[in-house]
This record gives C-alpha cells, sequence and structure tokens, in this order.
C-alpha cells in the first residue's frame, strides 16, 4: 500500500510538473500566433454583413478583454488566477467567464466521446477476438477487412456520411445536442432527445475507431494463443472456457493503454465530428476560440486537455500495475 | 437485475439533468406548427442576455431591440423603418435629433418603454464607445447632450464642432434596453462622468479619470446579464442550450397581432455546412446570407417550399494591391492587370451565385455607384474590359518586355506575383485560383498562397507581408464608409478629431501604401483621404460631388481592382410560413424578428 501511495504521489508531482510546463508553452503559444481578435472581430462583422459604423461600436469594448501588459505580468497574472482555479474571462463573449465556457462545452464532449470510445471497445476486443479465434476462415479474414477498412476512414468522412444519409436525406436523426422546445430537466422527453441526438455522433466515432481496436486485439490474442502456457494448458487438458479466459486476459493488457489514453484525449473532443452534427462541445469551441483568436478560451481549453490527458496517464499507468502482476512487482520479461 | 437498471437510469437523467442547467424551466410543447425556425448566428449558451455583447442571447428583432431598423438603401445611409421610435426629425445640420416613442411601447413585464429608458440606453452606449457614443472629447459626430422631453420624447444634441450626417443612424441604430434592469447597474453620476469624459474644456486629469470609469463600466454592463429577459420585442427568450434558442411571442409587444408564430426556434451554427444540411433538409423557415455553391443551392431549391429571395448587397470583393512592393506602385502595372483580369470569368469561378461582376473600379458597387454619380458618369470611367493588346501596352508603358512568353521588369528581373487568400473562404480561394491562372496565361506567373485562417491573413496583411490579396470594399450604403476601405487607416489616413492625418506606408496600419495625393485628368490634384472624410459631413449634394471624385480616382489610381459586387442570397421556406420580403426589397438586411414587425411573415392557411 505504501509502495501504491508513494508511486501515486510521485506521478501526481509529475503531473503538476508537466501541467506547468505545458500550460507555460500554451500561454507562449497562442500569443505568438498572428491575428488580433478586435480587428478579426471587425472584419468577421463586415463579412457578415453588419455596417461599419455597427461593427466598429460592436467590437469597441472588446479591447478591454484582450490581456494588456508586457508577456511576463501577463503570465504571473494568469499563473495567479490559475491557482484560483479562475482561467479568466473571455474575449470572444466578452466577460463570460471561460471556466463556465470550458465546463459547458466539456459536459457535452464527454459524453458524446465516451459512449463512442466505450463502444468502440467493446465491438473492437468481441470482433477481435473471434477475428483471431476464426483466422484461418473467412470469417477472420472479413472481419480483418472491415476493421481495415474503417480504421481506414478519416472520421469527417463517416460523419458526413451519416449526416447526409440518415440526417439529410433520411431525416431519422437531428444535428445538434438537443430539442430545445422540450423542457430540461429529469424527464423521458428530455431524455430521450439528448440520446437521439447523440446516437449518430456517437456511431460516427465508435464506427471509425472499433477498426483500430479490433487489429489490436485480432493481433494480440493471436500472440497470446502461440504462448507456451496456452499449450501447456491445452495438453493439461483444462476447458475452453478457462482458456479463453486466460487469452482475453493477456490478449486486453496491451488494450487497456489505449483505452485509457483515448478516454484522456477525448476531452479534445471529437472535432470533426462536433462540427458536422453541429455538437457543442470541446472541439467546436477550441476551433471557435482559435478563429477569434480568444486567448482566454483556447489557454482554458488546453488545459483542460493536457489536464484529462496526464491524469489519463496516470490512471492508465496505476491500472496496468493493478492488473498486470509482472509490472507491479517489476518482473516483466 | 432491478437494482441496475435503476443505477442505469439514475446516471442517464443524472446525465440529462446536468445538461438541461443551461436552460429554464417554463412549459413548452414541441408540436406546434406555428413555431418558426431560423439560424441566425452562432449561439453561446453561457452568454447573457444583453443585446451589447457580441455573443448574445438577445437576438435582434426577436427580444433585442433598436429606435429604427435600417433600410438597405443603395444611396441614403439614414433611411430607417420605425422600431421603438414613432418618428424622428433631425434639424439640416444634423446638430439635433428629437425622437418620439411609440406610445403603446411595453417591456414584457407589462411597463411601458418611455424616454427614461431610451436615456439610460445611451448612457449604456456610451460605456461601450464607438459611433455616437465614442468617450473621447470632440469626437465627431458624438452625442454631446441627451434631454427627456416627456415620457415619449427624447432629444440629442452632436457635441459641439461637427455636424456629421451619420448622428441620425447611430443614435436610431443604439440598442435600447430597460431602465429598470441596466439603470441600477450605473452609478448615479453616470451622466456627470460621461460629460467630464466628452467635455473638451475639462481638464486633461478630470477626463482620463471620467473616461477610465466610463470604460471600467463599459466592461462591467457588457458582461451583465439579467436573469430574466425583459424584452420589448415581438418574442421573450424561454431558454437557449447551445444548439438553440427557443423564443416566446411577447403578448405585451405593441404590434402582437401582426406576429405570427407563437414561438421562434433559432438554431446554431459553426459553419456554412450546417446551414446547407438544415435548408436541404426542409427545416429552416429562414436563413441568414450564406455563400453557396451551385450544386448546393440546386439542392435546396429542390426541397419542397424552399425559395431564394436576392437583393443587392452593399459589399464587393477587391483584389487589393501593396503599393509598397514593387512593381504594384507603378499605375501602369496596376492597370495592366485589370486588363488582363477577366472579371466575368473570375465572378463565374469564384461567386457565381451570391456576386455579379462589377462594372468597373469605382469604389462603390454598381448600383450604387450609378445612384450617386449617373450611369452615364459611370460610362466614362475605364471600364477596363478584358484585353490582353490594352493590358500588353500598359506593361510596356511600365518599362516592361516580354521575353518567351514571360513578362520581364526593367531590373532583368520576371514580373511575378504573390496572391494572397484566406483559408475557409471558398469564393476567393477560388477567384484567386482563377485569376493566378489568367496571369499566368497572360505571361505573369501568379502563385496563390492561402493563409492559416482569417485573424492570421488580416494580421499580415496589415503587416504588409502580401503583394495582393483579397479585400472587402465599397461598404454602404454610407459613402465615408465605402470609401474608407479604400482611403482609411489602411492606406495611411487616420482620424484625428474631425481631421485625417497620412501616415508613411508600414506605419500606423497603413499597408496598401498608396501615394498621398495624385493628379487625375480632369481633376487636378487629388487627397483621397481628406474627401473621404469630408463625406462624413457632406450633404447629398456635396456628397455627390466628391463621389464622383473618389470615383474616377479610384477608377484611374487603382489602389484595388474592383471584382465582384455581391448578391445578397436568403433561402426561405414557404411550407409554414408565407408572404416574405420580395426580390430587391429594402428589407432583405434585415432579420426575420424585423419583418415580422413590418407586417411579413404569415400563417399559412
Amino acid at each position: 500500500m505504501l509502495a501504491f501511495l508513494r508511486r501515486l504521489a510521485g506521478h501526481l508531482v509529475r503531473g503538476v510538473v508537466m501541467i506547468w510546463v505545458v500550460t507555460t508553452f500554451t500561454f507562449v503559444l497562442v500569443r505568438l500566433m498572428p491575428g488580433d481578435p478586435v480587428q478579426t472581430q471587425y472584419e468577421k462583422l463586415l463579412a457578415q454583413g453588419v455596417s461599419a459604423e455597427q461593427a466598429r461600436a460592436q467590437v469597441q469594448v472588446t479591447y478591454g478583454f484582450v490581456p494588456h501588459g508586457s508577456w511576463i505580468s501577463q503570465y504571473g497574472d494568469y499563473l495567479w488566477k490559475l491557482l484560483h482555479f479562475d482561467l479568466g474571462k473571455s474575449v470572444s463573449a466578452q466577460g463570460v467567464s471561460v471556466t463556465t465556457e470550458v465546463l459547458g462545452a466539456a459536459k457535452w464532449t464527454i459524453g458524446l466521446v465516451l459512449a463512442g470510445t466505450l463502444l468502440s471497445f467493446v465491438i473492437g476486443v468481441v470482433l477481435g477476438v473471434i477475428a483471431a479465434m476464426k483466422r484461418e476462415g473467412h470469417v477472420g479474414s472479413i472481419l480483418s477487412l472491415i476493421g481495415s477498412l474503417l480504421h481506414g476512414i478519416p472520421q469527417y468522412v463517416m460523419a458526413l456520411v451519416l449526416v447526409t444519409f440518415l440526417t439529410v436525406k433520411l431525416k431519422l436523426f437531428s444535428t445538434g445536442p438537443v430539442n430545445g422546445l422540450i423542457d430540461p430537466g429529469f424527464n423521458g422527453p428530455y431524455l430521450a432527445s439528448i440520446i437521439s441526438h447523440a446516437v449518430l455522433p456517437a456511431a460516427a466515432f465508435a464506427l471509425s475507431s472499433f477498426g483500430g481496436y479490433l487489429l489490436t486485439m485480432k493481433s494480440s490474442v493471436v500472440s497470446v494463443l502461440g504462448d507456451d502456457f496456452i499449450l501447456a494448458s491445452e495438453l493439461r487438458g483444462i476447458k475452453p472456457s478457462i482458456i479463453f479466459r486466460y487469452v482475453a486476459r493477456n490478449a486486453l493488457l496491451p488494450l487497456f493503454t489505449v483505452l485509457a489514453l483515448s478516454l484522456g484525449f477525448m476531452i479534445g473532443g471529437a472535432v470533426f465530428i462536433e462540427h458536422a452534427f453541429n455538437y457543442p462541445g470541446m472541439g467546436a469551441m477550441l476551433i471557435d476560440s482559435i478563429g477569434n483568436r480568444d486567448y482566454s478560451e483556447m489557454s482554458g481549453a488546453f488545459l483542460l486537455i493536457t489536464g484529462a490527458v496526464i491524469l489519463a496517464n496516470i490512471a492508465a499507468d496505476l491500472l496496468y500495475s493493478a492488473i498486470d502482476p509482472r509490472v507491479r512487482h517489476g518482473g516483466a520479461t | 437485475m432491478k437494482r441496475r437498471a435503476f443505477a442505469g437510469l439514475t446516471a442517464a437523467g443524472g446525465f440529462a439533468a446536468v445538461m438541461g442547467t443551461a436552460g429554464c424551466t417554463d412549459s413548452s410543447d414541441s408540436s406546434s406548427a406555428d413555431v418558426f425556425t431560423a439560424i441566425e448566428t452562432e449561439i453561446d449558451a453561457n452568454a447573457p442576455i444583453n443585446p451589447y455583447n457580441q455573443k448574445t442571447n438577445s437576438f435582434q428583432g426577436y427580444n433585442a431591440m433598436k429606435l429604427g431598423w435600417a433600410k438597405n438603401s443603395l444611396t441614403d445611409a439614414n433611411a430607417f423603418y420605425p422600431a421603438l421610435a414613432a418618428s424622428w426629425s433631425e434639424t439640416p445640420d444634423h446638430l439635433k435629433l428629437t425622437v418620439k416613442l411609440r406610445p403603446d411601447a411595453k417591456w414584457s413585464d407589462g411597463k411601458p418603454v418611455t424616454a427614461d429608458d431610451v436615456k439610460a440606453s445611451a448612457a449604456v452606449s456610451f460605456s461601450q464607445g464607438g459611433g455616437a457614443f465614442a468617450v473621447a472629447p470632440g469626437a465627431a459626430g458624438g452625442v454631446g447632450a441627451v434631454k427627456v422631453i416627456d415620457a415619449h420624447t427624447i432629444e440629442f444634441d452632436q457635441s459641439p464642432g461637427s455636424s456629421n450626417n451619420s448622428f441620425l443612424r447611430n443614435v436610431l441604430n443604439m440598442w435600447v434596453v430597460p431602465n429598470s434592469v441596466y439603470g441600477p447597474q450605473m452609478p448615479a453620476n453616470i451622466w456627470d462622468l460621461i460629460k467630464t469624459a466628452t467635455d473638451p474644456k475639462a481638464s486633461k486629469k478630470d477626463q482620463a479619470a471620467a473616461q477610465g470609469k466610463v470604460q471600467a463600466l463599459g466592461k462591467k454592463l457588457v458582461e451583465f446579464g439579467p436573469k430574466k429577459d425583459v424584452s420589448a420585442g415581438p418574442f421573450v427568450l424561454q431558454r437557449v442550450n447551445p444548439g438553440e434558442a427557443v423564443l416566446v411571442k411577447n403578448t405585451h409587444f405593441f404590434d402582437a397581432d401582426k406576429i405570427a408564430p407563437s414561438k421562434v426556434v433559432l438554431k446554431n451554427y459553426s459553419g456554412n455546412e450546417q446551414i446547407w444540411n438544415y435548408l436541404i433538409a426542409g427545416e429552416l423557415d429562414a436563413a441568414i446570407y450564406t455563400a453557396t455553391p451551385a450544386n448546393v443551392r440546386k439542392k435546396i431549391l429542390a426541397k419542397q417550399g424552399n425559395k431564394m429571395i436576392s437583393g443587392f448587397s452593399p459589399v464587393a470583393a477587391a483584389l487589393a494591391f501593396n503599393q509598397s512592393v514593387k512593381p504594384l506602385d507603378n499605375v501602369h502595372v496596376r492597370r495592366a492587370l485589370a486588363y488582363l483580369i477577366d472579371r466575368k470569368l473570375t465572378t463565374k469561378i469564384g461567386e457565381s451565385i451570391g456576386g455579379a461582376p462589377s462594372q468597373t473600379t469605382t469604389g462603390l458597387i454598381s448600383d450604387a455607384a450609378n445612384a450617386w454619380i449617373g450611369q452615364a458618369a459611370v460610362d466614362k470611367l475605364n471600364q477596363y474590359p478584358h484585353d490582353a493588346g490594352k493590358g500588353e501596352a500598359e506593361l510596356k508603358k511600365a518599362g516592361m518586355s516580354k521575353k518567351g512568353g514571360q513578362w520581364i521588369q526593367a531590373n532583368g528581373k520576371p514580373f511575378t506575383l504573390q496572391l494572397q487568400v484566406p483559408n475557409g473562404f471558398s469564393d476567393w480561394i477560388a477567384g484567386g485560383k482563377s485569376i493566378s491562372s489568367q496571369l499566368t496565361d497572360a505571361g505573369i506567373k501568379t502563385e496563390v498562397k492561402t493563409s492559416a485562417d482569417y485573424a492570421t491573413y488580416l494580421s499580415e496583411i496589415a503587416e504588409g507581408k502580401y503583394q495582393l490579396g483579397f479585400w472587402l470594399i465599397a461598404l454602404g450604403p454610407s459613402t465615408h464608409d465605402a470609401y474608407a476601405r479604400l482611403y482609411g487607416p489602411s492606406n495611411g489616413w487616420n482620424q484625428f478629431g474631425a481631421n485625417v492625418q497620412h501616415s508613411a506606408p508600414g506605419k500606423n496600419g497603413n499597408w496598401m501604401g498608396g501615394a498621398e495625393k495624385a493628379t487625375i485628368p480632369g481633376l487636378g490634384t487629388i487627397n483621397p483621404g481628406e474627401l473621404t472624410n469630408k463625406l462624413a459631413q457632406a450633404n447629398e449634394a456635396q456628397q455627390k460631388e466628391i463621389v464622383a471624385k473618389l470615383a474616377a480616382y479610384s477608377n484611374d489610381q487603382l489602389p484595388a481592382i474592383q471584382i465582384w459586387d455581391y448578391t445578397n442570397i436568403q433561402f426561405v421556406n414557404e411550407s409554414r410560413f408565407t408572404n416574405y420580403p420580395k426580390n430587391d426589397s429594402d428589407v432583405l438586411r434585415l432579420h426575420p424578428g424585423m419583418w415580422m414587425q413590418l407586417g411579413y411573415i404569415q400563417k399559412k392557411k
């Protein structure tokens, strides 16, 4: 237990240092990007047909929300606020709290990508095992082919195909996060609306991701099936179901790391899927904030994504040592 | 098993409850046939219900109101439809504006809209700055005093020292917010602060202190979000989630009988493709102007009930030069390019649906130029027809020669160009590629380069990093605004009080690098920046005279080549509602909420 706690503390300290490094890096990076939020906002309004006078009046106050002063003083101010869990105020939304904006977007992304990731993991693992067990026959070949093909289709293509056929042409699903005409809260119609709006984007995510799990799982299972202990188990007459458990447990190990990291990266959002389905998550927010040169929102979004990936890394490491005794005891070969 | 199912339901319910926190809990029904669905702007569920905020949840014409709505006029920037103002009158010198409010106008809480609301709104506008509400002493066209005459009459005086013709439109364009909600957010001495901040006679120290306080108040007010919407418009915000805003009919609205829908749903979008998909699926009753390729337009119009309405748009796409780069400083080179570029072909490739080839370069869209100076005068200007011979003659005048199909400069270097376009602007990218291919065929190797995004493009063009790039010009109907795009800060002229001063290329935002003055045949030496500045204070007759000179100057000197005039294309669906504005209507730049106020959009019987 003490070793575990020491290990956890080490991870957390390294995580905090890593977050500080990435925070500093992104602070500098977003300020090095060419572009002025006020000028961009003004020209965008003109492009939308707003008169020059109106556009000038509308962006006037934005200047007050753009961080000013030397980089050192801005950086000090940023870190001080960060220590107080204050991510600052949005430039493009003129004073709206970045924490509110980021958490508001993250909750939609987490629901969507969590469902998509778990779905793709389960489908990938199950089909991967089948493909490995039936690797000599047509089923294994077909599954491998499907996995390779789907893995090669970019997410945005998958999303566009689903939107075009199931949303625009057949009108079986709607885009956006939920039907606004339904009373929000804990009620059946609202729940159903959220789920029905998330089905297609989650499916797009799962369809374009499960191929990777399938191929990895197949390769892992095939590798384990060739191990001596499986042969020994067969020779000793152990039941196939028990052998299957041996195989699954050993073959799943590499996939846990991939899954844990995927869950960390999911905070970044599935940018193309969110865009195609008009889903208001972190990916959409990040693209929007970059386009608007909203330094505060960009920094806030990057920080959350970084934090999630680092936490996922720590979790993966701890989980791996928990499920694999060879790692726990430092005796992996 | 039961416990698991319950746990799953609870988790799902928790997820739904979390997702639902952005909305309110008023009842609604999802099956109404009289729900009007439109797409207007990007929606931010966290933004305040405050029209002064950029990402507001106050939507103009629906739950955000002004004194008047600007008409889409070719020449009259002061043409307005009444909104909360029933009428207004202005003295000929623009110094005094008297506004009479509609006596029957009410807020959604039942209280009347009064002159005190308008005065409080003027104070909020001062805190935001800009236009008639600039917090600077002697600002051209600024409001000098606001006086409540009676409950429904209010007077605005223009600051002494200027007689700006934008005064009326800037005041009528002000958002009107309830004093009962915004008044308590402002200090009791707000008008004393504004007076000190804008008074040229106040000490510099007092001025600066007052300006600081007003600006700080501006930040506070723009962030301010009332918990409940109090609207004087035809609708009140019911709830908003990141995907859409729902508004319900305001029964206290002064013309409630004209408003057909019981609810309005405004959908969020973050790209044109989403608007196209909604239109192709027939889900929208109306959509804002969207750049639409021909194949997409075909699909949209194939959907039953969808219809396209179009009218002029007071904006043009031009190819602007950085004259600090040789040989673009030579007017003959710029003229040569104007002859070598086929505007019809470029428009067909770049903006076949939403654009019409510009007749020639005047600095105004073709219809506005004809309206201001007459068709005959425009016809007399150089039309720059697509003519390779004339283009070559101009290049020879610039000292160039053609060898092996490539134009060579007098210094022996080949004449090549880099044309910059921003990523995401499909019409500019396609148009740019067409120009590149035309010029390359003519012996000027031209490469199209794409900037990462619009923000990068704007930043780098302002730093003078590009040779030539696309630039929006002719922003009407104000002639001052139109010519300020060519002879404003981007070309060296910056406003100081009522005057302008010219900066050298590369300084104070001057990336176009044009000459401060030039001699135009028949007109003598012209300083276009000074003439542009005079447009702000000129009457109609004076404007005509100045516009004639500036059109001739722009046509002769070509700081930019006008490629196409934009057309305002909008799509509506007549399956649920009818009586939309017709083509070329002067309400086409207004939003559907304003159309409803003007009697358009009725339920289909």
